[in-house]
């Protein structure tokens, strides 16, 4: 342990915030993965709309592809061009940007052509000026992730044995999982259906009642994302963060050669600490905001 | 090629590890796309996603403890805390958006007491919903399905590395392995499942007996592979 | 996640047989002319027949995915894209390395194919009688995917390093870590079609030119990859002819998804509803 691979690991740390952020806001731009089912039943019960259906496949296997494409990209550049690596890691990102652009119209064009039937139009002008918007996220995660991988195999002390792009792979793999659990629930959960009382879950009466028509003009989902930049992105960059800074920690600090053990009982007590605050945080609400009102039941609250 | 004793216990432990995976599958609360709507209990995603991000973290942090040492037990177990850590804060930061963006106690519907905290769960469950949030019970057996997953990957990964000796040939094949046993499992689930309190989770029999399989013609394929040296 | 199709069955323009037929072809045929030619002329120019065999094992893995996720199998479609990719990549592996050790190097891809074939089917079967799914078309559409899979990767692996050989495999796709951007965009190129057109009026031929654009796609990837293994010119030839690829079958999709539409308009209101 020393002040570079402290350095280091820190400077991982905060790359992996801002990766998490970024992918949870290009999710919501795009409206992909689970509060896209939604979106998809909206056309089907009467309701088409101007949301971006980015359907590309799951979270985790589209950021994979993302991450998985800068660090090829990256890694051709740095061994066969002997480009600085930062300038290889910018031009990797571009590329991931570019394929990300591809599918995200390519999925928009098909699914709404799928659902013809419902009267589900296709707006060039979504396309135009929403896309941009997915790129650039795009950009920052795969960057971010990229570098995370290109630090962990050449500048770490104790170095990955496993080659750059797959460890690329599996953290995209990780971030899309994170971003997928944690952000869209910000979305799906409260933005979609903000036309209905705050602080329950979704009634299913309510299932595909999304919200078409915002505060001033159409909805769509430049205005989803700016309201998810307040809490969900954030908290899903606290998520990923969380992982990629506590993983890489304890093996900094402990050394894994002699003191692997320290390590591995360090990562227990965190785990240990998670349940307890996840324990408290479902107490200090049960206190707060008390049972429904409209529970009718005999089990006492 | 020899054939001895050696090559039947990496058989063997690649075979554990396909059933740790597809085991600890079941006990991953996964709500899928109505909980994400807060309409359901458990972590708003799918099943083989979680179960592939959390298990390759922890083949990460087991293949960077593999180059360093050769105790199986510390590989093991770095891999199971390496997606342990990764499941926690996945479902810690999900409570914070439940407790405090969308505004819902966590609840879980499929009990009437928490079986770990003794909570009452029906009053706290908003009308037309089937539960939302992470309750304690729901938490833990992630945690537990998450280190299975994991240590299963971490097992799979180690005699690989010992037959081929090449680490990205080794971390490829696990992930391989990794995948075909989560998928398979998730085909059990069919959708949905809160983790060991769960009626569903009564039908892992099927997904051990059919991830036994699976893993058994994986492993004698796996083991007849060189590192291509 | 799985909602669409008819509940029995995707309807189909193109026969699943004559697909699978010129799938397997296809994709065999190629890779064995891209390893002769480039053995046969001492040069590494000809990889990019590789990728583009690729491409039509994809087609045929596309296929396989809308037979066998119209009946709603509950898990969402891309994680059959997941299992047949990692069935892929162990088939490819194991039928590489047996063929180098009996020391028959050229019989690589048949018996990759064969342990593929097997193994996916088994697993289709795993699922229809352990799991009990009682999906008429599981084991073969199984088959299908694993068999897809594998040749996808054998044809972009040929098409990173050159030739068929298991070191120069390993050397080349595996140890530089190449292996991660085919295995997820042979994956994709597999599930994306179907779930980018996931609806009430999915047609085939739409699915299937998407799977030959995302096919493109990948190519290009691989000549980047190829810049680094087998110098500027094959690499070079894969980028430009995967690019050109690309750009002529999205404009074939964009034409065939302005056929399909209610409507494509610049912009607008929203729509009447129709109910």
């Amino acid at each position: 342990m020393d002040a570079f691979s402290m350095g280091l690991v820190a400077a991982m740390g905060a790359l992996a915030t801002v990766a998490g952020a970024s992918e949870d806001i290009e999710s919501d731009v795009g409206s992909q993965s689970n509060p896209n089912s939604q979106v998809q039943l909206a056309a089907q019960v009467g309701n088409p709309h101007r949301i971006y259906n980015k359907a590309i496949s799951g979270e985790p296997p589209a950021n994979a592809l993302w991450a998985a494409t800068a660090a090829i990209v990256a890694y051709t550049l740095i061994t066969a061009f002997q480009m600085p690596a930062l300038l290889a890691l910018v031009a990797g990102a571009s590329v991931a940007a570019l394929f990300n652009g591809v599918f995200a119209m390519s999925s928009y064009f098909g699914r709404n052509a799928s659902q013809a039937r419902f009267n589900q139009w296709i707006y060039l002008d979504i396309v135009r000026y929403t896309t941009p918007s997915i790129m650039a996220h795009a950009w920052i995660t795969s960057f971010c992730i990229a570098t995370i991988s290109y630090i962990m195999v050449y500048m770490l002390p104790t170095p990955h044995p496993f080659p750059m792009p797959i460890i690329a792979l599996i953290w995209g793999l990780a971030v899309g999982a994170i971003g997928s659990s944690v952000g869209d629930i910000h979305y799906g959960g409260e933005r979609e259906f903000q036309n209905r009382q705050f602080g329950c879950g979704l009634n299913t009466m309510l299932s595909g009642q999304i919200v078409r028509k915002a505060e001033a003009g159409l909805r769509n989902s430049i205005d989803n994302a700016w309201f998810c930049t307040k809490f969900g992105g954030p908290a899903t960059g606290m998520g990923f963060g969380l992982t990629v800074f506590l993983d890489n920690w304890r093996t900094t600090v402990f050394d894994p050669v002699t003191q692997a053990s320290y390590a591995i009982a360090m990562g227990l007590l965190f785990i240990i600490v998670e349940v307890i605050y996840n324990n408290y945080l479902e107490k200090s609400m049960r206190r707060k905001y008390g049972p429904y009102p409209e529970y009718k039941g005999d089990v006492a609250a | 090629m020899n054939f001895d004793i050696n090559t039947i216990i990496y058989i063997l432990e690649i075979l554990v590890g396909g059933l740790l995976v597809g085991i600890g599958v079941h006990f991953v609360p996964v709500g899928g796309a109505p909980a994400a709507m807060a309409q359901a209990t458990g972590i708003g995603t799918g099943t083989v996603q979680l179960a592939a991000g959390s298990g390759l973290t922890g083949l990460l942090a087991a293949g960077l403890m593999m180059s360093v040492t050769d105790n199986l037990w510390l590989i093991l177990a770095s891999g199971a805390v390496g997606a342990g850590i990764m499941i926690g804060s996945t479902m810690l930061t999900g409570s914070w958006i439940y407790a405090y963006a969308v505004g819902v106690p966590f609840a879980s519907a499929k009990v009437t007491y928490d079986p770990i905290t003794g909570f009452s769960q029906p009053p706290y469950i908003a009308p037309g919903t089937v539960g939302h949030g992470i309750p304690t019970v729901c938490f833990v057996s992630g945690l537990i399905g998450g280190m299975m997953g994991g240590l299963g990957g971490a097992m799979i990964y180690y005699p690989l590395y010992l037959i081929n000796g090449n680490a990205a040939l080794s971390a490829m094949f696990a992930i391989g392995i990794f995948l075909v046993n989560a998928v398979i499992a998730s085909w059990n689930i069919q959708g949905t499942i809160e983790g060991f309190h769960d009626p569903k989770f009564k039908k892992w029999p099927f997904a051990f007996r059919a991830c036994a399989i699976a893993s058994i013609l994986l492993a004698l394929a796996s083991v007849l592979i060189t590192g291509g040296a | 996640m799985s909602v669409g199709g008819g509940g029995g069955g995707a309807p189909s323009a193109y026969d699943p047989k004559k697909l699978r037929m010129y799938g397997l072809v296809g994709s065999i045929v190629g890779i064995y002319l891209g390893s002769i030619l480039n053995s046969a002329l001492n040069t590494e120019v000809f990889s990019f027949v590789g990728a583009v065999a690729a491409i039509f094992a994809v087609v045929m893995g596309a296929n396989a995915v809308r037979r066998v996720c119209a009946y709603g199998i509950g898990t969402g479609v891309p994680s059959i894209g997941m299992l047949a990719l990692g069935m892929g990549i162990i088939a490819v592996m194991f039928g590489l390395s047996v063929a180098e050790t009996m020391g028959f190097g050229l019989l690589g891809p048949i018996i990759t194919l064969v342990y593929a074939g097997v193994f996916g089917y088994i697993i289709g079967v795993i699922a229809n009688k352990v799991i009990k799914f009682n999906i008429p078309v599981m084991e073969e559409g199984n088959a299908d995917l694993s068999m897809a899979g594998a040749l996808a990767i054998l044809g972009w692996s040929f098409a990173v390093s050159g030739t068929l050989g298991y070191a120069d495999i390993v050397n080349d796709v595996l140890m530089t870590g190449y292996i991660a951007i085919i295995f997820i965009a042979g994956g994709l190129a597999i599930l994306h079609p179907f779930n980018a057109c996931l609806g009430p009026d999915e047609k085939q031929d739409r699915t299937l030119v998407n799977a030959i654009m995302v096919g493109g796609l990948a190519m290009v990837a691989t000549g980047i990859a190829a810049l680094m293994t087998q110098g500027l010119a094959a690499g070079l030839l894969q980028l430009i002819i995967g690019f050109a690829l690309w750009y002529y079958f999205f404009k074939m999709y964009y034409k065939l998804v302005k056929r399909d539409a209610a409507a494509v308009v610049g912009t607008g209101l929203l729509p009447p509803t129709v109910q």
